[in-house]
């Protein structure tokens, strides 16, 4: 469990020591990849929770939905059209469900280990 | 995963997870700390956060295209300034120079009053008593008399010529009608008095000269005057000119 942890404190480490100054025009597109990311770490939890894990498939679903939501917003950026904003939703949905399930799932293991 | 020596090679499948987890929140960490300095500095550096960032770059293209536009109006605004300007210095000339001409022309037509150095001429009609049988003509001053004297003053270099008040230009005829002398339009009786710029010494000398029209009517007793002056004034003619025949001649 030590891994993920140690993980994250590598990123944010390596976010302070490379300040790595991101354009303007793509604030947008690195906080979509943030949700994206916090997403598909969240859908990997509750995955390995259900005992269904699979890395090529989170890896995958990472890549995809960052790189799609990223496209949404080039295309909503060509048309004028603030459709980030969906996948900024359809994100956060994903996150709060993810959330739900985990929680569900850590307390039907409670109550099983309870048991 | 059927083959065992890649099994091998791999982590085991708890610390596969544990790997991607690991990896993507690495990411997740990177990204955020990145996202949130890039975030905090733009809030210090324009104080509004990035979601308005469009908002603002719009707002700049606008007011960037608006100063373009405003920088065009300058540009035009100084050229036309500069022509105007050009054209006022032009036209202040121009007019002054037009304006000076006119004038120059309206003092050779005899439109303004002049003075100067010049004589005054007095004639009158003869004092002495027309003897019985005698023509009374040969006693009074005839308009031919007149005449003759403002021609020879005009030969004798006059400026400006006026006669009883009356300027004699280029139109001016002196003529009689009755017993009177016409001039311009103004009927004259006498004393006749004719001023006359001009060198009043030249002047004076000329119409004293033996044979000239004065000695010949001193001859016949009128009473002639010639007197030199310093200063005398010659007023305008008042009358107009019309052109009724007369065309401007493109030949010269």
């Amino acid at each position: 469990m030590w891994l993920p942890v140690v993980g994250l404190m590598v990123g944010i480490v390596l976010g302070f020591l490379f300040s790595v100054e991101i354009p303007l025009g793509y604030v947008k597109y690195t906080a979509i990849a943030i949700l994206a990311a916090i997403d598909t770490v969240l859908g990997g939890v509750r995955a390995q929770i259900e005992e269904r894990f699979d890395l090529p498939v989170f890896l995958s679903g990472f890549l995809v939905n960052a790189a799609f939501a990223a496209l949404l917003a080039g295309i909503g950026d060509l048309l004028g059209l603030d459709i980030y904003l969906g996948a900024v939703i359809a994100f956060s949905i994903r996150i709060f469900d993810n959330v739900g399930f985990i929680r569900r799932d850590v307390i039907m293991q409670y109550r099983k280990g309870g048991r | 995963m059927a083959d065992p020596s890649l099994r091998r090679a791999l982590p085991s499948p708890v610390a596969r997870w544990q790997v991607g987890l690991a990896g993507v929140l690495a990411l997740v960490g990177f990204l955020t700390v990145t996202q949130i300095r890039t975030e905090v500095l733009i809030k210090r550096t324009l104080r509004l956060p990035s979601s308005q960032l469009e908002e603002l770059g719009f707002m700049l293209r606008e007011q960037e295209r608006h100063r373009a536009g405003l920088e065009a109006q300058v540009g035009d605004l100084r050229n036309r300034l500069a022509e105007y300007e050009k054209a006022a210095a032009e036209g202040r000339t121009a007019v002054a120079r037009l304006n000076r001409e006119l004038q120059e022309t309206r003092t050779l037509v005899g439109l303004t009053a002049l003075e100067g150095p010049g004589v005054v001429v007095e004639l009158n009609d003869s004092t002495r008593p027309p003897t019985p049988g005698e023509d009374p003509n040969k006693t009074i001053l005839h308009y031919t008399d007149i005449a003759a004297v403002v021609a020879e003053l005009w030969a004798a270099g006059a400026e400006a010529v006026a006669l009883n008040g009356e300027r004699v230009v280029s139109s001016t005829g002196i003529t009689c009608v009755g017993t009177t002398i016409l001039c311009n339009t103004k009927r004259m009786a006498p004393p006749y008095v004719i001023k006359a710029i001009g060198d009043p010494a030249g002047l004076a000398r000329y119409l004293r000269r033996p044979g000239g029209v004065l000695e010949l009517l001193a001859a016949f007793d009128f009473p002639v005057r010639v007197v030199p002056m310093a200063r005398v004034d010659v007023p305008p003619y008042r009358g107009t000119f019309r052109f009724e025949y007369a065309e401007v001649s493109e030949k010269e």
